[in-house]
């Protein structure tokens, strides 16, 4: 069954037995005949959330990007007076160690964008060359990497995270990036595979056998364009992940020690009892500024939804 | 082209049951101009009358019967008209008000291969939630009554515990049929029925529908793209083309009424396709040609074969009339064997075991089959599904080896022979540049992200090693030889953008890219309209003759194989029952299957006309 | 039935494959794990207690044993239930400790889940039955917002606004001192109590994402043609949504609750943390800034295996609730 990128089915052309000649339905032939597909991004631009989406990712692409110049201080900078409430000076007030918090904010935001492009980069291409190999090559070689898919997506990825993160000599940016990736890549690998099975079995793909491609060629030249906004919603669900992922690490304390990101400002935030300052900024903007990235995502991921499942598209 | 053709019901004074007047459906999208599928369509049905509505695929002949119930989703709505059933103007109804209606009065019965039955419940609760909807019956209650419709529809009341999912593509329909008969509705709407299930079954159920009807007198519209069918039950026929109703008769009469350009030219497809001389009136075939030159729905206009654009005059339906005769004598010719043999199939067997559970059951697919292909000749396989043709397909092209007998290509004469079945890795590719195929499915059969350069260009560059120049002109040269004329206008264009005519026609074009010996054409104008079959088959047919080639055409349908082929090899459930020139087997069928076939498909130019 | 003796055995060989994984994760740097960590805990300025190194030898066995010897003890010692002495809390036994968190964070996790899972459902099938209508929108536009609020975050600010700034529930722990634990109505009062603000926490996002699982899945399904001859039938608009609607709809989400196990397992270790709440999330949470490896470890092998359990369950439950699965096959 094909999936999109939360793994919701397509309308599925495989669970009813093939009749003899079939028909498609006469409505929807009636429909079609006459009405072409719109462009993918006239798609993604007339729904109204992924626009939406697409802006509030472009303010955080824009603060990550200039943040040397937004930023009004160096982040590090513990000279202020701390554990001030927000002022004009400091509009987010002021950490217990003296940072200014607005800095830390907007320099954050490169952690969070950074972390989110790689891991969500590589654990799509995981996914998707092992979901791609598993769906196509089928019999033995698909059960086999059918049950490491299951076991990559059954086993709690926190948990395995944080076990991975305690042994571990290294720390660093990187090291997130590279557990996220390792053990995130579950979901996209089953989507995609669902995903080849169906276009394997296309009459396209037979002729492209007859029409002397290699099987690499018929991979990534006739079936991986067919999946474009698959693994593009897969990529930016990934993302969002991942950003979702590091942010929970660092609270925990397990992020680097020395980049600053809006989880480990929630890990210190809780520590140094900002609880009992009542320092509410410190609480709330690191986490609102998550939960406004994180949604971006998604909302986009609304529109490229609606491309591969025209039900959902706003007629 | 409203005129006193297109309504009234047969017996005048009767209140119809059903009517529609001056009904526009139209599809009201945000972001596309509106598409207005039904047009001022007005027509009548009398109490116990059953109406067929034909159109070919764009007609708007669903949007019409489902729009007037009430059943089309937006963007879809009425806008303009009016419905009546009953003498109650039910257009502006809401759901609520059409509730009582539903089942009780008005049922219907979608396509076969839809998915119409809830999958997660059984067949006993299907009619149970139907019955108890409208009635206060106990649930014991209704399973005597489930028990009675099913055996109504020759099903038995056991397969009441089963879940759809279990049944057959023809088991399904008849549930369908008895639901919807289930609180003895005065109207049924049939939409597409029997379309997808086997000739036999289909046969079957119509005819069941027709006695079932006489016995409860219900009124029905038979909505379906196949004339035949409809002409097997119907007491009334109207066309639909373009949105609009064209033509409204009585079935006895409709081969010999005059009737509307389109009409004509649509039965004048089914003649070409069985073989019949055409309807030799030529002015109506002239205005037919020269009114109708849009895409997609086109009437035939390929009696002159190869030239769409001419309007053919007396002199030219003379000389097509005479054509077809010389087909025949060329056909008789030919298979005196003068070709020489390429293909050489030797008692194949192929078997599938099944597993289900812990049990397995066999199915023989094929049992000790053979047959010869030769150069110019076009060898028919006929069969329904689960005959085994589509497996002999695939064991032909290598794609499946069989479980003994041996399929053999003779290369360049006898003196090379290939074991198709032993040919693994690269020799496997080697031999499909031999052995072509042509699909069924125009919609699947190309890749919906290249332009139609790039399907065209790939076997040429792979097989005949050409360069990107070489083979763009080759592929504009191949396109003209299928008949899409200017090329240019064809070439980089995607394949939502061109029909489903012309996208087979890309088809065949690219199987004849690689220059092969054989072609191997499964279905491939089952899923086309009737009106464009027969063009496609033509192009097949000179196609063959003019390049010399063996072609396997395999299908289910019967009378198009002998348009087309020279030789039939009849097969039933794995075995070749009937085999020999394409007219013998036709006019003098030797067994029993064949002559079921030949009884159950629809063909109302049958001379003995069917008589129920 | 084939169905249901396939999902068994999947899961027979993950608790082998995560049984296994647990082995693994310790001796990945190579070398002798022992000797990695206390190296890792003298590079970061922290006292190495001889009680730790000593019970990480005991837990990681001799090191100079051949490798699938090693695994022999370890798989032994799993099925044994012997997991080891936790030196932080000593001189408890591993399992002692995780014994005593873990029926809180069952009962928290637990219960909020399956209330997350009924309610989002129940309302996803309200906004798609009312597609496009208020509850549908409002849903639709702030679904995917509050949905990503970080659980942490969301519980963070819950206990700064109803347990500090207005103080109307406690700051922490998951019972109150003066009530010892005991089938007691003072006990189970105070932990309910305790337990309110983490369990609005993970409730707060929980649903949402039911909500619009449930949503797009039934707008799908009541696209679907046996939804349209369902409406044909006169079926009232109830029998619609639920029997061909939802009832259709509910399976992929049947799937997706087992998947999502993983990750509420991961966000419920955050909320515990940040209420002090005394259930495994704490427990490991504890154990990382210990450095206490056994405990980090066995921690790790029941919340998988607890994953796994409740996921081999939802497989079990989807082959009751959708029959192509369990009979296949046409007769």
């Amino acid at each position: 069954m094909a999936l999109d990128s939360r793994g919701f089915a397509l309308p599925d052309t495989q669970a009813r037995p093939e009749p003899e000649n079939p028909v498609e339905s006469p409505l929807q032939e009636e429909r079609k005949s006459r009405v072409s597909a719109p462009g993918w991004l006239a798609v993604i631009w007339q729904n109204r959330k992924s626009r939406v989406g697409l802006g509030i990712l472009g303010v955080f692409v824009i603060l990550a990007v200039f943040a040397p110049w937004i930023a009004p201080f160096d982040p590090h900078d513990t000279q202020f007076f701390p554990s001030e409430q927000p002022s004009a000076a400091h509009w987010l007030g002021t950490t217990q160690a003296g940072e200014d918090i607005l800095s830390q904010l907007i320099w954050g935001a490169r952690t969070s964008l950074l972390v989110g492009l790689f891991a969500g980069f590589f654990s799509t291409v995981i996914g998707l060359v092992i979901g791609m190999i598993a769906g196509y090559a089928g019999g033995w070689l698909d059960d086999i990497l059918s049950f490491f898919i299951n076991l990559a997506l059954v086993v709690p990825t926190l948990p395995l995270m944080i076990t991975l993160s305690a042994y571990s000599q290294i720390t660093g940016i990187a090291f997130i990036i590279f557990v996220i990736s390792i053990t995130g890549w579950g979901w996209g690998a089953r989507v995609k595979r669902s995903q080849i099975i169906t276009l394997r079995e296309r009459d396209y793909i037979t002729a492209s056998l007859f029409a002397g491609d290699s099987m690499f060629r018929i991979v990534f030249r006739e079936i991986m364009p067919n999946m474009m906004s698959l693994i593009v919603a897969s990529f930016i669900g990934a993302a969002g992940a991942a950003i979702g992922a590091e942010a929970g690490l660092a609270f925990l304390g397990l992020g680097d020690p020395m980049t600053v990101s809006w989880g480990t400002m929630l890990n210190w935030a809780n520590n140094s009892g900002a609880m009992l300052t009542g320092q509410w900024a410190w609480l709330v903007a690191p986490g609102l500024a998550l939960a406004l990235l994180i949604t971006s995502l998604t909302l986009i991921n609304f529109g490229v939804d609606a491309i591969s499942n025209p039900h959902l598209r706003e007629e | 082209m409203a005129d006193q053709r297109s309504n009234g019901p047969t017996s005048p004074g009767l209140e119809p049951i059903f009517a529609v007047r001056d009904l526009d459906v139209t599809y009201l999208t945000r972001h596309r101009p509106p598409f207005q599928a039904v047009k001022g369509a007005s027509l009548a049905i009398a109490p116990g009358e059953i109406v067929g509505l034909v159109g070919e695929s764009g007609s708007g002949k669903s949007t019409l019967g489902n729009a007037a119930i009430h059943l089309i989703d937006p963007p879809g709505a009425i806008t303009g008209g009016s419905v009546w059933f009953k003498g109650t103007d039910i257009t502006r109804f809401t759901e609520d008000q059409m509730r009582p209606l539903r089942w009780k009065e008005i049922a219907t019965v979608f396509q076969s291969s839809m998915n119409s039955l809830n999958p997660v419940i059984n067949i006993e609760r299907q009619f149970q939630d139907a019955i108890q909807a409208h009635t206060g019956m106990s649930d014991s209650q209704c399973r005597a009554r489930t028990a009675e419709l099913l055996q109504m529809v020759t099903i038995d009341p056991s397969f009441m515990r089963f879940f759809p999912h279990e049944l057959s593509g023809g088991m399904k329909q008849r549930v369908a049929l008895a639901l919807a008969l289930a609180l003895d509705p005065s109207f049924v709407l049939l939409d597409e029925p029997t379309t997808g299930l086997d000739v036999v079954v289909q046969k079957s159920i119509l005819r069941n529908l027709k006695e079932i009807q006489r016995q409860h007198g219900f009124s029905v519209l038979f909505i379906s793209h196949d004339l035949g069918a409809i002409m097997e039950v119907a007491d009334r026929v109207i066309v639909m083309y373009d949105g609009e109703l064209v033509d409204s008769k009585p079935t006895e009469n409709l081969l010999t009424s005059d009737l509307h350009p389109y009409s004509r030219s649509l039965l004048n497809a089914y003649r070409e396709l069985w073989g019949v001389p055409p309807d030799a009136t030529t002015s109506a075939m002239v205005d037919a040609v020269a009114s109708h030159q849009d895409e997609p729905v086109r009437p035939i206009a390929a009696l002159t074969p190869g030239d769409e654009t001419v309007a053919p005059t007396d002199r030219d339906v003379a000389a097509v009339e005479s054509d077809l005769e010389r087909r025949k004598r060329e056909r008789r010719r030919s298979t005196a064997g003068s070709g020489e043999v390429v293909l050489d199939v030797r008692d194949i067997v192929k078997t599938y075991t099944r597993r289900r559970g812990f049990t397995s059951t066999t199915v023989d697919a094929v049992q000790h089959v053979s047959f010869r292909l030769e150069r110019g000749k076009i060898t028919a396989l006929v069969g329904q599904s689960g005959s085994g043709k589509s497996t002999i397909g695939r064991l032909v092209t290598g794609v499946e080896r069989a479980d003994s007998g041996a399929v053999s290509f003779l290369a360049g004469g006898a003196n090379r022979k290939v074991d198709v079945g032993a040919l693994k890795g690269r020799a496997l590719k080697d031999y499909r540049r031999h052995a072509q195929l042509v699909f069924q499915d125009p919609y699947s059969a190309l890749n919906p992200a290249h332009t139609i350069a790039h399907s065209l260009m790939r076997p040429l560059r792979n097989y005949r090693k050409m360069n990107a120049t070489e083979a763009r002109a080759e592929a504009m040269r191949m396109l003209e030889q299928v008949g899409l004329t200017p090329a240019e206008r064809f070439i980089d264009k995607y394949p939502h953008q061109v029909s489903g005519g012309q996208r087979q026609r890309v088809v065949v074009a690219r199987a004849l890219a690689p220059q092969p010996e054989i072609l191997i054409a499964d279905e491939p104008t089952s899923m086309l309209d009737v009106s464009i079959r027969a063009e496609i088959l033509e192009l097949l047919n000179d196609l063959v003759r003019d390049h010399n080639l063996a072609m396997l055409y395999i299908t289910h349908d019967l009378l198009s194989a002998r348009l087309l082929s020279d030789e039939i090899l009849v097969l039933n459930h794995g075995r070749v029952v009937e085999s020999g020139g394409a007219e013998r087997v036709i006019e003098e069928p030797q067994d029993d299957y064949t002559e079921l076939l030949l009884k159950s498909i629809p063909n109302p130019f049958a001379p003995a006309a069917a008589a129920g | 039935m084939v169905y249901f003796l396939r999902k068994f055995a999947f899961f027979l060989l993950t608790l082998w494959a995560a049984v296994t994984l647990n082995f693994l994760i310790p001796r990945l740097q190579g070398g002798d794990p022992a000797e990695a960590i206390v190296q890792k805990l003298s590079g970061q300025n922290q006292a190495v207690n001889p009680e730790q190194v000593k019970a990480v030898r005991l837990m990681l066995g001799v090191p100079n044993e051949p490798l699938w010897r090693q695994y022999l003890d370890y798989l032994g010692q799993t099925v044994r239930g012997e997991f080891g002495v936790s030196y932080s809390y000593f001189p408890y036994s591993v399992l002692h400790m995780v014994g005593q968190a873990l029926p809180w964070t069952l009962v928290l996790v637990g219960i909020t889940q399956i209330l997350s899972f009924a309610i989002g459902t129940a309302l996803g099938t309200w906004a798609a039955w009312r597609r496009n209508g208020p509850f549908d929108s409002i849903v639709s536009t702030f679904g995917a917002f509050f949905g990503t609020l970080p659980f942490f975050w969301t519980a963070l600010l819950l206990l700064y606004l109803f347990a500090f700034k207005w103080p109307l529930f406690p700051d922490g722990g998951g019972y109150a001192g003066d009530s010892p634990p005991g089938w007691n109505w003072a006990f189970i009062s105070s932990a309910a109590y305790h337990s309110v603000l983490p369990a609005v926490a993970i409730m707060l996002t929980g649903p949402i994402g039911w909500i619009m699982g449930m949503r797009n899945t039934m707008i799908q399904t009541l696209g679907e043609d046996y939804t349209r001859l369902a409406r044909a039938k006169g079926l009232s608009e109830r029998k619609i949504a639920f029997t061909y609607g939802a009832r259709n709809a509910i399976l992929p989400n049947v799937t997706g609750f087992a998947i999502s196990l993983g990750g509420i397992v991961g966000g419920s270790i955050l909320v515990e943390q940040i209420f002090n709440y005394p259930g495994m999330g704490r427990l490991m949470f504890d154990a990382i800034g210990n450095r206490d490896f056994p405990l980090i470890q066995t921690i790790f092998l029941f919340l998988t295996v607890g994953v796994l359990t409740a996921n081999f369950l939802a497989d079990m439950l989807y082959g009751v609730l959708d029959p192509r699965v369990r009979r296949g096959g046409e007769s």
